[in-house]
């Protein structure tokens, strides 16, 4: 019981300092998604339908701007591919947990979670149990108040602030901190520039064609490399 | 209503996404070919998510001197400090300010 304990106020005290840089994102789609014209009730839902952040100011910000529908919806998730390398990286973990534990655990996966518990991955099952838990209840928790505190603090914001620019500016800090190789660039620089000539499609599905080569242009570019 | 069921289709693929490994393919592994392009899959996308975020209406990307100079300052604070947090902080405030001015 103590041991639990101490497993779990671990938990707690990790996942704290690595909520700080989530902070500005929660509260960013709080105030897009009163900018966006979508119900605020119905936007904040995402925050627990979704919880992820990017995927999250991606759907609402394209469906405030316009975008069509479909259009919204895959661009969404293809910024959530990512996730895809946590799952594959953590199933090896997750076969000695029992089978709510398996449904249950990919729904906490952010970032900061998948962080902390591949630290953990050689803990027994029941210690990894109780601290992937811990944190990852911390994060969740969080996560609906801060998003909730920028939708209550967006009608009071001015529009003429333009408060959506903070999307792009958010973005481009995931970038910059993203980039530990010049491929990495690349694909970014491509991906913006493909999506710029393309602006004139229709419903902004220059976006996708402009991700599309920008991850070619990165994987052929870390060919180069090698 | 569509806002929502939109909401939902992200929500699930999503789940998916985070949860396909550790539900199904335990024993699986990522091709290669395919690891490589997943990571070059957030820089691509993010870099096109910000150029599409500012086309208008008329399908013109509308990028000014104010936001220019905001990608500038934001950038390089993003750079140098590691922090979101600095990061909004600057490139708003320098998208302000410069707006402001000219």
């Amino acid at each position: 019981m103590s041991l639990d304990r101490s497993i779990i106020k671990q938990g707690i005290v990790d996942a704290l300092p690595l909520f700080v840089p989530a902070v500005p994102f929660a509260f960013v789609i709080g105030l897009v998604i009163v900018e966006s014209g979508i119900s605020p009730f119905v936007g904040w839902s995402s925050s627990w339908i979704i919880y992820g952040g990017a995927a999250q100011l991606t759907l609402i910000s394209l469906l405030g701007s316009g975008a069509a529908v479909a259009a919204a919806i895959t661009a969404a998730l293809v910024v959530n591919t990512r996730h895809l390398m946590y799952s594959a990286a953590l199933a090896p973990v997750f076969q000695q947990q029992p089978r709510w534990m398996r449904w249950f655990g990919p729904y906490l996966l952010i970032d900061q979670q998948f962080a902390l518990s591949m630290l953990r991955a050689d803990d027994d099952p029941k210690a990894f149990r109780t601290y992937y838990l811990s944190s990852g209840l911390v994060f969740w928790t969080l996560w609906q108040i801060t998003s909730a505190v920028g939708l209550v603090v967006g009608p009071v914001v001015p529009a003429a602030w333009n408060l959506e620019f903070a999307v792009s500016i958010l973005f481009l800090g995931l970038i910059v901190m993203g980039i530990d190789r010049y491929p990495k660039l690349i694909a970014a620089l491509v991906g913006a520039g493909v999506t710029y000539l393309t602006a004139g499609l229709p419903n902004r599905a220059g976006l996708l064609v402009g991700a599309f080569v920008g991850i070619l242009a990165g994987t052929m570019a870390e060919r180069l490399r090698e | 209503m569509t806002d929502f069921l939109a909401i939902v289709a992200v929500g699930i693929g999503t789940y998916l996404s985070r949860g396909i490994f550790i539900l199904a393919l335990a024993n699986k592994r990522i091709p290669d070919p395919v690891l490589v392009a997943l990571q070059f899959v957030a820089p691509a996308v993010l870099g096109a998510l910000i150029v599409a975020l500012l086309i208008d209406s008329d399908g013109n990307v509308a990028i000014g001197i104010p936001e220019l100079s905001a990608f500038l300052v934001g950038g390089a604070v993003a750079y140098k400090t590691r922090s979101h947090i600095f990061t909004l902080i600057a490139g708003m405030g320098v998208f302000w300010l410069v707006r402001a001015l000219i």
